[in-house]
Parts: structure tokens; C-alpha cells; sequence
């Protein structure tokens, strides 16, 4: 795999640890675009980001990682746009803590169809331990109507392993000879 | 109230110039709270655009070592796009023709920005 191909896509509702997930696997500082909320994101945190996350992962010395987070409101579905160009996979986070976190799902998978089209997707379920339902069975079911099977794992986003295991995941998917 | 306020700068502002077609001021998370801009236009699109612009030109001017942000400028065909801090939570975002003096343009803009930080 070279280089530049392995560019990597955060996408999920606000407050779901895009942001806390890139920071929590980057081996440089992550660039970070937080600005300080004043919508209804005020209910879950003070900041929230406004164009996009970036940081590198790297999975050995060749193997290069470039993480790119989005803004969870679609107020900013341009940079959706912007960021998942040349993106070679999604990982979609979702917060069990939200109202309707499988609706989260449908949306997201709606936004991003045309680069799913082309990429896999894995998907990381946040906040488990606070709220354990929708399981990670009720999603799988929904994304079986869609034909899709994707990976699902409930994770801590603040955890460099649980994260590491999502990118893991989606490379595999996309190369499953990938030794990792 | 306050958004009357920050609308009577706005609408101040069009006025200081015929250069000026239309301007409006965001919240740093990209919220309309004030706008006088073209019916056709999506505040909450442009509100978004104007944040997320400016979150990166900060970025941008600290990575290359120019210090804290004063603006961002987008040129078009048809003219500028003006955006620029007015106190640490909200942006001026400033749309003028393709003739328009920027020495002026910015001007203004720097002093309704002043005015504006005033009120919020």
C-alpha cells in the first residue's frame, strides 16, 4: 500500500468521539478545528468541531494512516463532501446515548452512500456502558436491509486500542491479506 | 434585541458602500445570528462555510507561523468573500463586487467588527 491511499474517514451524529477517537490513535499532534458550541450541542458538550480533524496513524514504517474527522451537524455537510474525496474507507461512529441512534444510522449511511458505494464500512458503537441499547444486533439488522454487513464493535473512543481496532477492521476489509 | 442591534451595523455597513452587496454575522460554530444577505441564500450553509473557513485559516496561520488570524478572503469572477473575527465567538462575513476598493472594504469591515464584538 503506498502512502497517500490510505486516507481514512470519521463520520457520526455530534458528541459521538470522532474527534476523542483520532485523538486517541494519532502519533502526531491532531490537528483540530473546535470551536465553542452555541446550538443545541450546548446539551452534550462546550465545543464542537467545525471543519474537520486530522491525524496520522502510523501502522508500521511504511504504512502511513491519514485520519480525517468530520462535524457531526449537517450544517456542515459540505465538508462531508470535501473530506470523504479519495477516502478509501468510513468508519461511522454512533452514540448509544442519543434519542435515536439507529435513525443516526440510516442518516449517515444516506449522506455518505456515494462513497460507500465505492469504500467499506465499519461501524463503532460509543457510550455502551451508559446506555447498552440499541445493541449491536438491532443494528446489524437494520444494515442487512441494506444489504450491508459491516463490522460493529462497541467501543470506548478515548481508548487507542478500541479505535485501533476499527481502522484494523476497515483495512482488512479492504485488503484482507493485510497482515496486522 | 440584540439581533436588531447587530442588524443595524449590518445594514450600517451596506450602506458605508455600494461595494458591498450583502454581509452577515455568525456565530463561531457557524450560526446565523444576524444577516442581510440575498433571499436565495442558506444562512445556516453559509454560516457553516464561514466557520468552518475561518477554523482553518487560524489553523493555517499558526502552523505557518503568521500569528493570530485576522481574516480570510475568498476572490471569485465576481468578486470577494470577506470573513474576519469580531471577538473571539463570532465572524463577519462580508460579500462585495468585483470592483470594489479592498482598502475600503476592509475598513468598514474592521470597524463594524469592533462595533459588533462591542454588543455581543
Amino acid at each position: 500500500m503506498r502512502a497517500y491511499d490510505n486516507k481514512i474517514i470519521f463520520a457520526g451524529p455530534v458528541g459521538a468521539g470522532k474527534t476523542t477517537a483520532i485523538a486517541a490513535i494519532s502519533d502526531i499532534a491532531p490537528v483540530t478545528t473546535d470551536a465553542r458550541a452555541s446550538d443545541m450541542t450546548l446539551n452534550r458538550k462546550d465545543t464542537t468541531t467545525v471543519a474537520l480533524d486530522y491525524g496520522v496513524l502510523m501502522l508500521d514504517e511504511a504504512t502511513k494512516v491519514h485520519l480525517y474527522g468530520t462535524p457531526g451537524q449537517e450544517r456542515f455537510d459540505f465538508m462531508w463532501d470535501i473530506l470523504s474525496h479519495g477516502g478509501i474507507g468510513l468508519i461511522l461512529l454512533l452514540d448509544n446515548t442519543r434519542a435515536n441512534p439507529v435513525k443516526d444510522l440510516q442518516f449517515f449511511l444516506n449522506a455518505f452512500r456515494d462513497m460507500l458505494k465505492v469504500a467499506p464500512l465499519v461501524i463503532g458503537v460509543t457510550k455502551t456502558d451508559v446506555r447498552a441499547t440499541p445493541s449491536i444486533e438491532t443494528y446489524a439488522a437494520l444494515l442487512e436491509k441494506f444489504d450491508m454487513r459491516p463490522p460493529i464493535f462497541e467501543i470506548d473512543a478515548r481508548s487507542r486500542e478500541d479505535v485501533k481496532k476499527l481502522v484494523l477492521a476497515l483495512l482488512f476489509s479492504i485488503d484482507p491479506g493485510l497482515e496486522s | 434585541m440584540r439581533e436588531q442591534m447587530l442588524k443595524s451595523i449590518l445594514s450600517d455597513l451596506n450602506g458605508a458602500s455600494a461595494d458591498i452587496e450583502a454581509s452577515a454575522i455568525i456565530s463561531s460554530d457557524g450560526l446565523t445570528m444576524a444577516a442581510l444577505l440575498p433571499q436565495d441564500v442558506d444562512e445556516d450553509r453559509v454560516g457553516a462555510m464561514a466557520a468552518a473557513m475561518l477554523s482553518l485559516g487560524e489553523r493555517t496561520a499558526k502552523e505557518l507561523a503568521r500569528g493570530e488570524l485576522e481574516q480570510v478572503m475568498v476572490k471569485g469572477d465576481n468578486g470577494y468573500i470577506l470573513m474576519s473575527y469580531a471577538g473571539k465567538d463570532a465572524v463577519l462575513t462580508v460579500i462585495a463586487r468585483r470592483e470594489a476598493k479592498l482598502g475600503l472594504i476592509f475598513l468598514d469591515a474592521k470597524r463594524a467588527a469592533r462595533n459588533i464584538a462591542e454588543i455581543l
